[in-house]
């Protein structure tokens, strides 16, 4: 198993070379940084051409990948704009630990990942526990109970969820429960933040501000998840193993929990190693109508904005996590299913 | 239940760390910004800045916070880094321009005793040389005296190789700037620049808090005092800014024009206009901006009021003329004119802009640089087709297109994913092929459309026969590049921003005269010509008139708003009784 | 098969309970009954064909140009005899649009499950039943498109090639390019999800005694995995598969919201939702209509997708 993962960890690093490369081509096509640069009006020559010049935007796409790989301060800018190239880089790349700047608002591309981090893992952590507690819970007793009314109803509902865009849900509810409740004199959930700005950032306000978000979060993908689940189980359940601990007379508990689910387990652990990596990423729709400071908002303000250094940093992010929860899925199966064996 | 407890386990302690690790972010944030605040400012002025902010927040309940609602976050606080217009007009608090602009868009000095004119002495007869007077009890929110130092340093920083300031406009036009003495600023342009009123000075920088970091690192790109301007001119300071959620700024206590009536102004970032509108009718902001036309009727129900506040966009069609590329129609003025005829704007305004606002005759509108004679062509499809007919363009093989010489009127009609230009395609597709032309809809991404010739931006390349957006690049100054002959993007000039590719002799000579007439009449007569001309050739086909929209709650008081820097007046506005 | 009664297990007692169980039914008749049993399942395939109806029958009642044509002046009209389901932003009939709009989304649905099949099924096939070096090999490939977050491929995909492919025509109707950008889009980007699962399924079965038996007797590789293994590991294909029709069409209106879905005046039922977006309140036949086709054809193809799953299960003891 040693040898597997070390193998494993190998493989990864010209995969994730790779990777950077496409993406940092993909990246050259999401539009001219400095066409507006967010701004209402077209940014006037002159300054098109001294910035292009000054931030290596002039430069080949190779180059500029270059650059960002390994650093530029080994080679020489031209920032006056004389033909001549005399002031030296002063990025070091990505090898070196250095992600660079971000081109819209010239922050470290760590610092700027950093300050959202925290934000989109406590909402996305929140709700995927959630995902997965009503998804086990809906999944197991929808197969136990198959074609029942309840597994009929619940799976409607859940379905009826499952094709409401997220964003249709989000603004329903927050039109329901925020606009509306208060304007009923209900008691009301907050609309957009993290926290109101009289009473400040305590844990009851951002709590209390995670209500909405949560929820839209969670319902979409319950669907998802317990169907994975209800089919996995009743699988399971229709074994040869699971007859034989049902004539030896083992408790349905026991049968339930520890034979069936652990072997129905295997297609939901690369669900769930699928998708963790992408918490990280954040929620991007969700974040952005409940005004979420996460890194989905993060990610599309600087790809909007062409900001090549700080969107890489993200995607990297996410390769890197992906690589490493793969690896765990792959280890995970070996362990549910003892009869995997990974030369 | 095995599984079932280490997963409820495993996501137990991970939203645990993930709580600890952003309840860890909550304090460090204001420490981090407390911080430069203590090793940039001097020592003197260090004592109250640190007894105010507890003493602010020790009594909540008093304090008047007014919530704005901004769909973007700033990108920087530095002025001269950004091009966002939420940046721009969130500057008004924190920093200052030499002089504001007041709701009827006239200048009213800030930090000079007055404008500087050739009557006063402050402008040569030819134009190149303004004097700046300043006002004597000007200051940093630190209370350092702002001087001349500041401005030659800013005009330093603009033009220095390694800054990365977002324009140079129209710093790179100068010869030099320097102080005569603290209180006065000369400022030599190479040739005489009329728009220098609405161009010069938006925003300054203070030397003391930003010279010794430029000594040291060769630039500011990354100096904190960017993302944290803890001192500013402004009549409220910087406070805090935490990425993606909020920024808030302070009451000034030492800001020369009176201390502002709110103590906190807190803006709040919500990307989303729908729930932008759903916040502010929940009463959870007290202004918000950007709305679209057909919110309005919804916010107002809600007692919001909205403030129609003009500056200089004009939403308009461009016309491909482009020498070589392009519909050949299109370089015959009857088919422009036809254009123009068959297409209701009227109707347009009235119906998806709910009649709030009117059709556009000239990108000058609502300036007095328009010629007073002009209006809107009227819409007359009758004459549309006859026009068309005069021009060879008829049906030859029933199709229900018009055709020439084989070739069919089928125009490309690009604009940005904006929803009401997708709308106005869709009407504009139908009401032209009733007269018998073809529109063919693309819609863009912005940074996709107005990218570079280089870059193959759909703006710039002429793949497309009309193109429709609003720019409006020097407001309440009339000046613009867009029809110089010099900006027609190609090979050589692959950042030119001459979108029609038009290249009208009179007409550029007309442009270039009118940039160097720092007489303010004679400027009005030579664009008085400008605009009838484009008007008659129609090389811009004005839809409709596009002010800012700006929504502000029952709870606060004497709002005004300027089209040029909105919130000229923030230090007199006040929470109602 | 209807001559077959189910035997009563009283009368023929010198036979095991096995293979009382499962009669001499083909796979295809075994299926048939077994999906009919499933109520849920047969509603969503009337629902289905219902919708498939409306949406392609629908087209000989309205035609395509009266379904974009725009009337600024009747906008945001509630539904009335003229137009029963209302009018839109500008004043076009949304009755005409759900049905166009309804071809293109039930099109982008179905083909990227298809592409998603195809790819995912092979890949995750190949990989699991062979391992080794092209596991390793697939993997790596899969985990690269994995990498690579679905959005941002689709942001790129939309904002880069929409605006470049030209309009096509296929059977009279001109379709956006951008519809074939988005199925490409959905359908790329979704198979390793369903390659991994079949590949864990693959890793697990394939050790199974049953395939060593066929190994021992000689059975070709390429029967082993169609024949033996894959119709085992056809029950999570299918939740995938049925899932993926459903995201697809949910997914194409998740684009519209990002501003870079199908383009107007193309209708589809995720692009109304989305132009419905800022009327929730003001005006409910915006959402209402889109929102419950796009619900009910969600609805009906997963009752589809779990009536099939549970007649396909080879476990499964029902008749």
């Amino acid at each position: 198993m040693t040898r597997y993962i070390l193998r494993r960890l190998l493989q990864a690093i010209p995969l994730l070379f790779v990777i950077s490369l496409v993406l940092f081509f993909l990246m050259q096509n999401m539009g001219d940084p400095i066409a507006t640069m967010g701004g209402r009006n077209v940014t006037r020559s002159a300054d098109r051409e001294r910035l292009k010049r000054q931030l290596g935007l002039d430069k080949p796409i190779i180059v500029q990948y270059l650059y960002w790989l390994a650093g530029n301060d080994w080679a020489k800018a031209d920032l006056d704009g004389d033909g001549i190239a005399e002031t030296p880089g002063t990025r070091r790349g990505v090898l070196r630990g250095d992600f660079g700047l971000s081109l819209v608002n010239k922050k470290p591309v760590t610092q700027v990942i950093w300050e959202r981090l925290p934000n989109t893992l406590l909402l996305m952590l929140t709700a995927e526990a959630m995902i997965l507690i009503f998804a086990l819970l809906i999944g197991i007793y929808s197969a136990l109970k198959q074609y029942s009314t309840f597994d009929n109803i619940i799976t409607t509902i859940t379905f009826l969820f499952y094709s409401m865009p997220v964003f249709f849900f989000a603004l329903v509810t927050m039109y329901i429960f925020a606009v509306n409740f208060k304007k009923w004199g209900l008691p009301y959930l907050p609309t957009v933040g993290m926290f109101e700005p009289t009473a400040g950032k305590t844990p009851l306000q951002v709590a209390w501000h995670m209500v909405l978000p949560t929820a839209t979060l969670s319902f979409g993908f319950i669907a998802g998840y317990s169907r994975y689940i209800r089919s996995a189980m009743l699988e399971a359940m229709g074994q040869d193993y699971v007859r034989t601990a049902k004539a030896k007379g083992l408790p349905k508990p026991e049968i339930v929990y520890i034979h069936a689910l652990k072997n129905a387990a295997l297609p939901i652990v690369t669900i769930i190693a699928l998708d963790l990596p992408f918490l990280l990423g954040g929620a991007i729709v969700t974040e952005r109508i409940f005004g979420w400071p996460g890194m989905g908002r993060l990610f599309l303000d600087h790809v909007s904005r062409g900001d090549t250094p700080v969107v890489m940093g993200i995607l990297m992010m996410i390769a890197v996590a992906v690589v490493i929860f793969q690896l765990i899925a792959d280890i995970l199966y070996a362990w549910l299913d003892p009869r995997i064996r990974y030369t | 239940m095995v599984i079932r407890q280490s997963t409820r386990l495993f996501l137990f302690v991970l939203v645990v760390v993930s709580m600890i690790l952003a309840g860890c972010a909550q304090p460090a944030t204001p420490a981090a910004t407390q911080a430069p605040a203590a090793t940039e400012a001097p020592a003197v002025t260090e004592a109250p800045s640190v007894t105010e902010a507890p003493a602010a927040t020790e009594a909540p309940a008093e304090r008047k916070v007014a919530t704005f609602i901004w769909t973007q976050e700033f990108d920087t606080l530095n002025p001269y880094y950004t091009n966002m217009w939420f940046s721009s007009v969130t500057q008004q608090l924190y920093n200052c321009w030499a002089w504001d602009f007041d709701e009827a868009n006239k200048p009213q000095p800030r930090l000079v005793t007055e404008l500087p004119s050739v009557d006063n002495g402050g402008l040569s007869a030819d134009g190149k040389v303004i004097t700046m007077k300043l006002r004597d009890d000007i200051v940093w929110s630190d209370g350092t005296p702002i001087t001349s130092e500041d401005f030659v340093f800013t005009y330093q920083m603009i033009m220095a190789d390694r800054n990365t300031v977002a324009s140079r406009n129209p710093y790179d036009l100068m010869e030099k700037v320097e102080g005569l003495d603290a209180r006065t600023v000369v400022i030599t342009f190479k040739e005489p620049y009329a728009p220098w009123v609405a161009n010069l000075w938006r925003g300054l920088l203070p030397a003391h808090v930003l010279k010794p970091i430029f000594d040291q690192e060769g630039t500011i790109d990354t100096a904190e005092w960017n993302k944290a301007p803890t001192v500013g001119c402004g009549p409220f300071v910087f406070d805090q800014w935490e990425s993606g959620s909020f920024t808030r700024f302070v009451a000034n206590e030492k800001y020369w024009l009176g201390r502002p009536k709110l103590d906190e102004i807190f803006f709040r970032f919500v990307p989303d206009d729908a729930s932008q509108i759903a916040a502010l009718k929940a009463g959870d902001g007290d202004l918000g901006t950007f709305f679209a036309y057909s919110d309005l009727p919804e916010l107002e129900a809600a007692g919001i009021k909205i403030i129609n506040s003009f500056s200089g966009y004009n939403e308009g069609i461009y016309f491909n003329m482009h020498a070589e590329k392009g519909h050949p129609a299109l370089k015959d003025v009857k088919v422009r004119q036809a254009i123009a005829l068959a297409f209701d704007r009227q109707k347009l305004v009235d119906d998806l802009l709910l009649g709030r606002t009117k059709v556009a005759a000239t990108d000058w509108d609502n300036t007095p640089y328009n010629d007073p004679s002009i209006s809107p062509w009227p819409y007359d499809p009758e004459k549309a087709k006859a026009l068309l007919d005069e021009a060879g363009w008829v049906d030859s093989n029933g199709d229900g297109v018009r055709d020439k010489d084989g070739v069919e009127l089928v125009l490309k009609y690009g604009t940005t994913t904006r929803e009401i230009r997708q709308d106005t395609q869709a009407v504009a597709q139908q009401q032209l092929a009733e007269v018998g032309i073809k529109l063919d809809l693309q819609s863009f991404d912005p940074d996709i459309f107005f990218a570079s010739y280089a870059e193959n931006g759909a703006s710039a390349n002429f793949s497309l026969d009309l193109i429709e957006y609003s720019d409006s690049p020097n407001f309440p100054d009339p000046d613009t590049s867009a029809w110089l002959c010099a900006e027609i993007p190609s090979d050589e000039n692959p950042t030119g921003v001459n979108t029609s590719g038009l290249c009208d002799e009179e007409l550029d000579a007309l442009f270039k005269l009118q940039a160097t007439q720092v007489d303010y009449n004679e400027r009005v007569q030579t664009f008085n010509k400008i605009t009838k001309m484009i008007f008659e050739n129609v090389y811009w086909l004005g839809l409709w008139q596009d002010p800012d929209l700006f929504g502000v709650s029952s709870r606060l008081a004497n709002v005004k708003i300027s089209g040029v820097t909105p919130f000229f007046n923030i230090m007199e506005w006040d929470l109602a009784q | 098969m209807e001559s077959i009664a189910p035997p009563s297990k009283g009368s023929i007692a010198n036979l095991s309970p096995d293979v009382l169980e499962t009669p001499p039914l083909s796979l295809g008749q075994l299926t048939w009954r077994r999906f009919r049993r499933h109520k849920m399942a047969n509603f969503g395939a009337i629902m289905l064909i219902l919708l498939v109806l409306y949406a392609f029958g629908g087209a000989f009642v309205f035609s395509e140009a009266y379904a974009n044509k725009t009337e600024t002046g009747a906008r945001l009209q509630a539904p009335s005899r003229e137009h029963p389901f209302g009018t839109d932003t500008v004043g076009r009939d949304i009755l005409a649009r759900t049905i166009y709009g309804g071809q293109i989304s039930i099109l982008i649905g179905l083909t990227a499950m298809l592409v998603e099949l195809v790819i995912g099924v092979t890949v995750g096939a190949i990989s699991g039943f062979f391992g080794g070096l092209i596991d390793s090999l697939l993997m790596r490939i899969t985990e690269a498109v994995i990498v690579i977050p679905q959005i941002f491929l689709l942001l790129v995909m939309a904002k880069y090639f929409a605006a470049s492919i030209p309009n096509i025509t296929i059977l009279g109707r001109t379709f956006s390019g951008s519809v074939v950008v988005i199925i490409l889009v959905i359908g790329v980007t979704t198979w390793p999800y369903l390659a991994r699962i079949v590949r864990s399924q693959f890793l697990s079965i394939k050790e199974n005694d049953f395939i060593l038996a066929a190994r021992a007797t000689g059975t070709s590789t390429t029967e082993i995995i169609f024949r033996h293994i894959l119709p085992n590991s056809i029950a999570p294909i299918i939740v995938s598969g049925t899932l993926s029709v459903a995201s697809a069409i949910t997914l194409e209106a998740y684009i519209s919201f990002l501003g870079l879905g199908v383009r107007p005046p193309t209708a589809t039922w995720g692009n109304m939702l989305e132009g419905a977006y800022n009327y929730i309140e003001t005006a409910w036949w915006l959402w209402f209509f889109p929102g419950a086709l796009i619900a009910l054809i969600v609805l009906s193809i997963n009752f589809v997708g779990d009536g099939l799953r549970d007649a396909l299960d080879p476990h499964s003891r029902a008749i």
